[in-house]
């Protein structure tokens, strides 16, 4: 499902990445664990090509990052679910745009996008939110309707970049509860994060790294 | 689908970038305000230039014996000359009304005979319309028989279409000028309404939308905004004409009511350059937005 043979990325203040060669599997929930600057969310971002390397192959969905075209990077996003540290939710749009815009952008009818976001604000227990602007939400629900948003197409994989770096413990459980309860119904994840006890309590796979190596990978 | 989803959203764009829209919209009938200004100056410039010349270019004299026949045949060779616009027969009967409209008196009740000649009065098209060519022409109506005398006012005619053709030189550069930097200044102004939605445009290409799914509403708006723009400084034009008719009490003789060509061409004008403008700075967004 996702491959790094022999990549490099090299960022102007220097190497980011080195010789990383990793597989992630279908159904597989991995950690990328490591402090800020370790190389995650680089990681992260070239598998949802927004970043090349400069040396080697990320293979996703079946697409090389070597001769991959822009157009065809939208037909991989469309099967990636993102969830950032920010949120990256639309200000200007109430919660129920926010979740459907996936949808939309896929031309999917509206009484099938209005059916799908209610399920998954059910899911998530947001569904009283839906009228509500992000910035009327705490944090913690903000990021499920990032979550809810992700997932909303039932994506292949979920990406999540530090996802419950900017929420209290019992918000950022819920958050980590709900990751696994999507990856539990089929997709695959990989989580950035820089908490150790997440890995201690988890049972999944962990790539730990460390300035741009992976140093240790915890298989189960 | 994905096009009720580019309409929506091109129409929820405006109506949540209100402001910056309207900005555009008032900036867009600013430039094409003065652009349509522009071209109404000089369309009624060089009408009023255009009055100092009279109704036809040459009059054709002819000789009081030419026969019938002769008339025929000169006006026929007239007619077919390339470059003429309209020709008018004025016979002696014609000649002698004019003078009697233009002196208040009946040549014939001063002279026993009419010795006012029959003519041939003519104007050429406007490409035409040059001292060289119009003398050309004189000299081969001279050859022919049954003219009598061409005239022709040469020193009025060439002092006229010089400052038409001054006039129209300088109109063309200013206008050339004002059009740059109208375009300059909305792609500026679009640039910047773009920019206030970077998050948008950033977080649709990470939920996947194509480079044309993300441009395609913009443009659109663009599209509307340009319409608007234009129509308001149709309206605004309209609005300068009649306060100079009824205020200046100066009626103009070219009005851009009478040219829905050049109201077209202002609406056309908008559309494009806000659509393309706004569609150019999508593009250079894009290029920072993987």
């Amino acid at each position: 499902m996702i491959r790094f043979d022999k990549v490099f990325l090299r960022y102007d203040t220097g190497i980011s990445l080195r010789d990383l060669n990793f597989t992630i599997e279908k159904d597989e929930f991995v950690y990328l664990y490591g402090d800020s600057g370790s190389g995650k969310s680089s990681i992260l971002k070239m598998i949802y090509m927004d970043m090349f390397p400069n040396a080697g192959t990320v293979d996703v969905l079946g697409s090389d990052s070597s001769n991959i075209k822009r157009r065809d990077i939208a037909k991989i996003r469309q099967r990636i679910g993102m969830v950032f540290q920010d949120f990256h939710l639309l200000s200007d749009r109430d919660i129920y745009s926010n979740i459907a815009l996936p949808l939309e952008l896929q031309g999917i009818k509206n009484d099938v996008v209005r059916s799908k976001v209610t399920l998954k604000a059910d899911e998530l227990g947001i569904r009283s939110r839906l009228s509500h602007y992000p910035h009327e939400l705490s944090a913690g629900e903000q990021q499920r309707v990032a979550l809810a948003r992700a997932i909303v197409n039932s994506p292949d994989i979920l990406l999540a970049d530090e996802p419950i770096a900017h929420l209290d413990e019992k918000a950022a459980a819920e958050v980590v509860k709900y990751i696994w309860k999507i990856h539990e119904s089929g997709t695959s994840v990989v989580f950035a994060t820089h908490n150790e006890s997440l890995l201690k309590k988890d049972p999944a796979r962990a790539m730990t790294l460390v300035s741009g190596e992976v140093v240790k990978d915890r298989q189960l | 689908m994905k096009l009720s989803y580019i309409i929506r959203e091109g129409i929820i764009g405006i109506k949540r970038s209100r402001m910056p829209f309207m900005i555009s919209v008032f900036s867009v009938t600013i430039a094409l305000l003065v652009v349509g200004l522009g071209v109404l100056a000089v369309d009624n410039s060089l009408q009023f230039i255009g009055e100092f010349q009279a109704d036809y270019d040459l009059e054709i004299f002819l000789e009081n014996e030419a026969t019938p026949f002769q008339k025929h045949e000169l006006a026929a060779i007239v007619k077919d000359y390339p470059g003429i616009f309209r020709m008018e027969y004025l016979s002696k009967e014609d000649a002698a009304a004019l003078y009697n409209a233009e002196f208040g008196e009946d040549v014939l009740s001063l002279l026993d005979d009419n010795p006012l000649p029959s003519s041939f009065r003519i104007t050429f098209e406007e490409d035409h319309r040059s001292a060289d060519y119009i003398l050309t022409f004189i000299q081969n109506m001279n050859e022919l028989d049954g003219v009598d005398e061409v005239i022709f006012k040469k020193d009025l005619f060439n002092r006229v279409q010089g400052i038409m053709q001054l006039v129209y030189t300088v109109a063309t550069v200013t206008l050339f000028l004002i059009i740059l930097s109208t375009v300059f200044l909305t792609a500026n102004n679009l640039r910047l309404m773009i920019l206030a939605r970077y998050e948008f445009i950033e977080t649709v290409r990470l939920l996947g939308a194509s480079d044309f799914l993300v441009k395609a509403p913009f443009f659109l708006e663009g599209g509307i905004l340009g319409f608007l723009g234009a129509s308001l400084s149709v309206l605004l034009i309209m609005l300068a004409e009649y306060c100079i008719k009824y205020y200046v009490h100066l009626d103009l003789p070219v009005k851009i009511i009478d040219h829905p060509e050049v109201i077209l061409g202002l609406i056309l004008f908008g559309v494009s350059l806000s659509s393309l403008g706004v569609l150019k700075a999508v593009r250079k967004m894009l290029r920072f937005v993987a």
